[in-house]
């Protein structure tokens, strides 16, 4: 009988990471052979999926260190200090449309009760049965949402993942000077936790230069998001998302980053000249006040485009009021960050503090966008969201624009299901008198 | 399962629990005092009894329906959040001069969202609390502390001195260390007061006039002194959790022979097993230290569950624990978490641990009593 050496249990580990690895490569090859209209960004984007996952595989297959992390967590600092990373909630985004994730999902039931979110459940029931890669440190996000601290708490029991050094920034609830001081001085922390552990020491000149990179990047997707308020609208549902991951995820401070983003402006710019809408005959723009998830992307976005003439203008995370990160100094650029991480990420800019953020964005962006209703998803696990409706509602009704509560899971479409969620649309759409022929 | 004695104060204590104003609270307001509510026990009644206020915990006690609250929150919202805040829109909390909220939980937060907006109390305030227990954390809270302080002052248009601040520590570490006596007694192999009217001791500690309640339960440690433990039972229970007051709920467990003998509970051991420490000379420093770094958190605290877990291994062997009841209320994310971890520490050390989940209103009785005799014959009870 053979002992599995500590190697060969971070190879098992990575099992799923590379399957995940290899769907996106055979992604990436599909969209790299037929390039054509707004399609051709795909290519680059699996491939930084790709890349990102190689990167893990590398820090595995040889020793390196790595971590665990997510986007809210200041994610340029990884990047500027070269250590791979990924995201904690990996199992359910990458593998939402993994005919195993129900069986995944139904499993969880045996650890945690059905109503913890689960996006969190299915990272925890990762953890439990030791299915993720093992990294060299964790940086945990004590934000937006208990769900994400609860699953963090549950590493401090897990007999493998208790080993690895954990570090999280402590959220303030507000949003003002003192606030992003004191998340600054966490963010310090942070860093001299990241050095001890992974042995990797944070440049503040690479700082600056990730930073004035990402900097870029968001100069551009604000550029973009002005292309968006075009009636008809250029692009559809899944592009905010994309714009997010690229420029919070998979190609942090990168140029290749920045070209994907030039690349998107000049797409959206040629359509909006053409006054080439998403579909032919837009009539109805519609705010997703959350994240647009994959599984819906196959089915329901793609029916309300051709079945209503209705497109996702806008959704939380395309959703960018970013501000430009000043660098002249340490000082600005941890300050800078902190407020990227708190008060603009998405989700975290929403979900974290007072409602008052909540109703300000849509107030904003049905104003901006010219949006014909917004559209509360209501996912499971946003608790706090679903706190609010009562105010959404109010302040669509000041607006003068309707709107819906759908009540769903981003990750189980038994919870709600696509044909329940279309014929809520319908009624919907009816009784509004939105989506008439036109 | 009774406890076997006739006290006045203790028939005082379970109306208490059974109302929001109870005849102390009522008397004190007739006289002209002011009450100012919290809705989570990391809020820092210390301030709110230095201003002249009596600090009133924040319960769904007597809510029959959500109705109101339902156009606000979805279904998905813990009961007792959409509990209280139907009490605050149907009028039920006019009587509060004012309220305070953290941002303790998705839920709980949400409350002071929705109330300031619709409710019409004239004090409304929100404090930021950290979700980890160290120095920076304690700096923070004191900070928070001091927007409290002064805006209380700006309200009443007072002025609340440091001495005011370390006669009110005092008084509520008195209530704490009676609170602790009283727990001393349940470690007996045949204790004095069931758990249910603990439970409502607890519950109505944080409901009337602080002085006058701990001259009452000095009262009821007297009259526990002559009484005849209990003896029916068929083991002896802790229960941990979060925001449970209802004494009824443990009484169906008592009811069924599980004496419930400690807790880990927002209502319980969590609000008073630490002391303020009164040797610290600024008063809003020893708050702070105590809100966040001394006293037993709550699972919300990052990073602190050790501290937590070598609490209710204390509890296990100075209580004689046989078993742990995990009450949950549904939708909270973070004790789901919490019961699961503690199961899976204790179950080896042959501690069984169920996890009940729970309304904030107590039903499903019958089924609560199947699980928890089941429970019982699985301890070979």
């Amino acid at each position: 009988m053979t002992t599995e050496t500590e190697k060969d249990k971070q190879m098992r580990r990575l099992a799923k990471f590379i399957e995940e690895r290899d769907s996106y490569e055979a992604m990436a090859k599909a969209f790299g052979q037929s390039p054509s209209g707004t399609d051709k960004l795909y290519a680059p984007l699996t491939e930084a999926y790709v890349e990102q996952h190689n990167a893990v595989i590398r820090a595995v297959e040889n020793g390196d260190p790595f971590v665990a992390s997510y986007y809210g967590c200041q994610p340029e600092i990884y990047v500027a200090m070269d250590l791979p990373w990924y995201t904690f909630l990996t199992p359910v985004f990458t593998n939402a449309m993994s005919p195993t994730l129900p069986e995944e999902i139904d499993a969880t039931e045996s650890l945690f009760g059905k109503d913890f979110c689960t996006a969190f459940r299915v990272a925890g029931y990762w953890v439990e049965k030791d299915l993720a890669p093992l990294p060299t440190a964790i940086i945990a996000m004590l934000h937006p949402c208990d769900a994400s601290l609860a699953a963090h708490q549950l590493m401090q029991t897990n007999e493998i993942w208790r080993h690895v050094p954990m570090f999280g920034c402590d959220p303030p609830y507000w949003n003002d000077e003192r606030s992003l001081d004191y998340y600054a001085n966490e963010t310090r922390l942070m860093i001299s936790f990241l050095e001890e552990h992974t042995g990797r020491k944070l440049d503040m000149d690479r700082l600056r230069e990730v930073i004035e990179e990402s900097n870029k990047m968001f100069k551009l997707w604000i550029e973009y998001n002005e292309l968006r308020r075009a009636v008809p609208c250029p692009h559809g549902y899944g592009v905010g998302l994309q714009a997010f991951g690229v420029a919070m995820n998979i190609l942090v401070g990168d140029p290749k980053g920045t070209q994907w983003f030039t690349d998107l402006v000049e797409d959206a710019e040629m359509l909006v000249r053409e006054g080439t809408g998403k579909v032919e005959n837009e009539r109805v723009r519609i705010f997703w006040f959350d994240v647009v998830s994959l599984g819906l992307s196959l089915d329901l976005f793609p029916w309300l485009e051709q079945e209503y003439g209705a497109v996702v203008v806008m959704d939380m995370f395309g959703y960018t009021p970013y501000t430009l990160i000043d660098t002249t100094s340490e000082e600005t650029m941890l300050k800078g960050l902190g407020k990227r991480a708190l008060c603009d990420a998405p989700m975290m800019r929403q979900a974290r503090g007072v409602a008052d953020n909540w109703i300000g964005d849509i107030r904003q962006v049905v104003t901006d966008y010219k949006i014909d209703c917004v559209v509360w998803p209501g996912h499971m696990g946003h608790k706090d969201g679903s706190a609010n409706i009562g105010m959404m509602r109010e302040v669509c009704r000041e607006l003068g624009v309707p709107f819906m509560n759908i009540g769903m899971d981003n990750f189980d479409e038994r919870y709600t299901t696509t044909a329940e969620i279309k014929e809520m649309f319908s009624r919907f759409f009816d009784s509004m008198g939105l989506a008439k022929a036109g | 399962m009774e406890t076997k004695v006739k006290s006045k104060a203790l028939q005082q204590f379970q109306e208490a629990a059974e109302t929001l104003v109870n005849p102390e609270l009522k008397k004190w307001m007739e006289q002209g005092g002011k009450v100012m509510a919290l809705f989570c026990s990391c809020g820092p009644e210390e301030i709110i009894t230095a201003a002249g206020m009596v600090p009133f915990r924040a319960r769904g006690t007597g809510s029959t329906g959500t109705e109101l609250a339902d156009a606000y929150m979805a279904s998905i919202i813990c009961s007792f959040t959409r509990h209280s805040l139907n009490m605050g829109l149907r009028g039920d909390y006019d009587f509060i001069e004012g309220a305070v909220w953290l941002n303790t939980c998705d839920h709980c937060r949400r409350i002071y969202d929705n109330w300031k907006r619709k409710v019409d109390t004239p004090f409304v305030h929100i404090m930021s609390l950290p979700k980890k227990t160290e120095k920076p954390q304690v700096a923070w809270y004191r900070d928070e502390l001091v927007i409290l302080k002064e805006a209380v002052e700006k309200h009443l248009g007072i002025t609340i001195t440091d001495d005011k601040l370390r006669e009110a520590i005092k008084t509520h570490n008195e209530t704490r260390r009676l609170l602790k006596q009283l727990y001393e007694l349940r470690k007996r192999d045949n204790p004095p007061i069931t758990g249910a009217d603990a439970l409502a001791v607890v519950v109505a500690s944080t409901a009337m006039p602080r002085e006058r309640f701990n001259e009452m339960l000095k009262e009821l440690l007297q009259d526990l002194k002559e009484v005849e433990g209990i003896k029916d039972y068929r083991a002896r229970l802790m229960i941990t959790g979060g925001i449970l007051d209802d004494p009824n709920y443990i009484k169906v467990i008592e009811d069924q022979g599980g004496l419930v003998v400690t807790d880990m509970l927002c209502f319980g051991t969590r609000i008073f097993w630490n002391d303020v420490d009164e040797k610290i000379g600024d008063p809003l420093q020893a708050l702070a230290q105590y809100y966040i770094a001394d006293r037993y958190s709550c699972p919300r605290m990052f990073q602190d569950y050790p501290r937590r877990a070598a609490l209710v291994r204390d509890m296990i062997r100075d209580f004689k624990v046989d078993a742990i009841i995990g009450e949950r209320l549904l939708f909270c994310d973070i004790w789901t978490v919490e019961h699961y971890q503690l199961g899976k520490e204790f179950r080896p050390e042959g501690i069984p641990y169920m996890q009940l989940d729970r309304e904030y209103i107590l039903g499903g009785i019958g089924q609560m009593k199947t699980r928890v005799q089941a429970f019982l014959e699985t301890l070979g009870r």
